[in-house]
């Protein structure tokens, strides 16, 4: 058995248009360029990003949905370009938002067509089906029409689908993408069960905390290139040991608070935003007892209404990365 | 076709006929459509002098041409539908290949199109008098199953061309009017044109439609009758072999250009 669920090597993808009216011109886009990685079995992988960075044509890629213009792949073993259909047949892919099901037909409906699409025995799915609803909370609703469900249930369901024909491995783009706090919770906490189940998974998004809290390893794709790959702890200590001081202060307050932290020096970096009330301070310092010690005398409801310390997060780490402080 | 089993046709055409057909918007069409086509077809039959409608022509040639209209609006919808939500990725990117799907989704199509065909017998019968006293019952009947196969092979054909690119669509729009002049849907073939009715030649449905045409007429020339439907028959496997050869191309061609979805 292959050690690898997935193993990207040099993956390219250009997409050509044509623009124009009477003189066409073509138009040449790089959407991927040279991203290699590894996904071993049974791990949450991330793939990082904003938007247009590349991550959905990486697993579309992957799910042999796109060919890959140079470079190549192999899932679970198999060649993505060369073994397509045997590649469909062992993973599952779920996109986000509401595309990619039948709105007028019911859950139950929906899952039943894609049974059918993945050749699932009659009995199997007769069975799997109510397991999955009820597995993903929506038991009690797969008799619904999909148009009456919220972004979360439609979320849920689509990992449903993706799992039908119980898949190794799964690719979840964006599953929590507009999706409120609580139906965010519930779908990371599936996702957690089905790496307890020995699935693999890579999981495209641009929500740190998720990433943070989900994957074991995480690359970070920008323009269309890999810039960043280890584990969400690794890739915060990769960073600097900096300490973020964020200050509430009160309005006009601010110059007085700058003057005070002149005598650091340029290891510190501060960021003062004042288009809100109150205004904000955020300090990046290798030397938060220092800068706290300078503010001390103004810790005072005249100046500074709240003052948090707190570490380097894996979002500070990526909008480091991605503003190109680091590469 | 690979994949195909019991459980997929019914479940895909199930599928189909709740999506596709059975909303008011596409009810109203195959009435709406074959009525107005109809209309107009009595229309231009008194114009021309006719004491009484031609009932073959105008009227069940009406229900034809909702038959062909609703065909081509569905097979275009299956496929630009499907893109814009997001469905196209997920038939593409599963086992079952897209060639299968859109032979289930065709012949969906071509049974939801009968309807037309349904409600224009009925018209012709119920309203106009027509009877079935001197029709050649059994000539009309293996052409009307040979028109059926044949729309089924075209729709096949042009699923596949629909798959190909987001313009395909527009492209087959502007087809609707053309085939349906070419075929003769609501006039005899031979007072066309010869350069036109050799271009008509080529398409299977025109030998399918003139042979149920004279069958309804009380054509019992069991020559022509033969001639038409082996025309038909033999252009309708081309049609099919010629399907089959670009599939693969086309599932290449939408992998590299990206146009599986529309955003």
């Amino acid at each position: 058995m292959d050690q690898f669920a997935i193993e990207a090597i040099h993956l390219n993808k250009t997409f050509h248009s044509r623009q124009g009216f009477f003189k066409r011109r073509l138009k040449s886009t790089l959407a991927v360029e040279d991203v290699s990685f590894t996904v071993e079995r049974g791990e949450l992988f991330g793939l990082l990003g904003p938007n247009g960075a590349g991550k959905t044509t990486t697993v579309k890629m992957l799910t042999t949905l796109l060919l890959p213009t140079a470079g190549t792949a192999n899932v679970l073993g198999m060649d993505v370009v060369k073994q397509t259909a045997e590649v469909r047949r062992h993973i599952g892919f779920a996109f986000s938002g509401s595309r990619g099901l039948y709105n007028r037909l019911t859950a139950i409906q929906n899952l039943r067509y894609f049974a059918e699409l993945y050749a699932l025995d009659p009995e199997v799915s007769r069975k799997r089906i109510p397991e999955l609803l009820e597995r993903m909370g929506l038991g009690d609703r797969g008799d619904d029409r999909v148009e009456t469900y919220s972004s979360g249930m439609v979320q849920r369901l689509h990992i449903a689908r993706a799992m039908l024909h119980d898949p190794e491995l799964l690719f979840l783009d964006e599953p929590t993408v507009g999706i409120d706090p609580v139906g965010s919770r519930e779908l990371r906490q599936i996702i957690k069960d089905l790496i307890s189940l020995g699935k693999t998974i890579l999981l495209t998004t641009h929500y740190m905390a998720e990433a943070e809290e989900l994957c074991g390893r995480i690359a970070i794709i920008k323009k269309g290139k890999i810039v960043a790959l280890d584990s969400p702890d690794a890739l915060k200590r990769r960073i600097s040991g900096d300490s973020i001081i964020e200050a509430s202060i009160k309005a006009h307050q601010a110059q007085a608070l700058l003057d005070q932290l002149k005598s650091m020096d340029e290891k510190t970096s501060i960021e003062w935003r004042n288009s809100a009330e109150p205004e904000m301070l955020s300090i990046r310092t290798p030397e938060p007892a220092r800068v706290i010690e300078l503010l001390s005398p103004y810790l005072n409801s005249e100046h500074i209404l709240g003052l948090e310390v707190r570490n380097q997060t894996l979002e500070d780490v990526y909008v480091s990365i991605i503003q190109g402080e680091e590469a | 076709m690979s994949g195909l089993s019991w459980g997929l046709v019914h479940e895909q055409m199930t599928v189909q006929i709740r999506v596709r057909t059975l909303n008011v918007f596409s009810l109203a069409l195959y009435v709406f459509q074959p009525a107005v086509f109809t209309a107009v077809g009595m229309l231009l039959s008194r114009a021309a002098g006719n004491a009484t409608p031609d009932l073959v022509y105008s009227v069940i040639g009406g229900g034809i041409m909702g038959m062909w209209s609703g065909i081509v609006f569905t097979s275009t919808y299956d496929i630009t539908g499907d893109r814009r939500n997001g469905m196209l990725e997920l038939i593409v990117g599963s086992p079952t290949p897209l060639a299968t799907v859109e032979g289930i989704r065709t012949l969906a199509n071509v049974i939801s199109g009968l309807f037309s065909i349904a409600v224009a017998f009925i018209a012709a019968m119920a309203i106009f008098g027509f009877s079935l006293s001197g029709v050649n019952v059994w000539g009309a009947v293996v052409s009307f199953l040979l028109l059926l196969f044949s729309l089924w092979c075209i729709g096949v054909f042009l699923a596949n061309f629909l798959a190909w690119s987001r313009l395909s669509g527009t492209f087959v729009d502007y087809l609707e009017m053309p085939i349906a002049f070419l075929c003769g849907f609501m006039y005899p073939i031979r007072i066309l044109p010869g350069w036109v009715q050799v271009i008509s030649g080529f398409i299977p449905v025109r030998w399918a439609l003139e042979a149920m045409n004279e069958s309804l007429l009380g054509n019992t020339d069991l020559r022509f009758l033969v001639i038409h439907w082996l025309a038909a028959i033999g252009i309708s496997l081309a049609f099919l072999f010629i399907t089959r050869q670009l599939q693969d191309k086309v599932h290449d061609s939408i992998r590299v250009s990206g146009e599986l979805s529309s955003i």
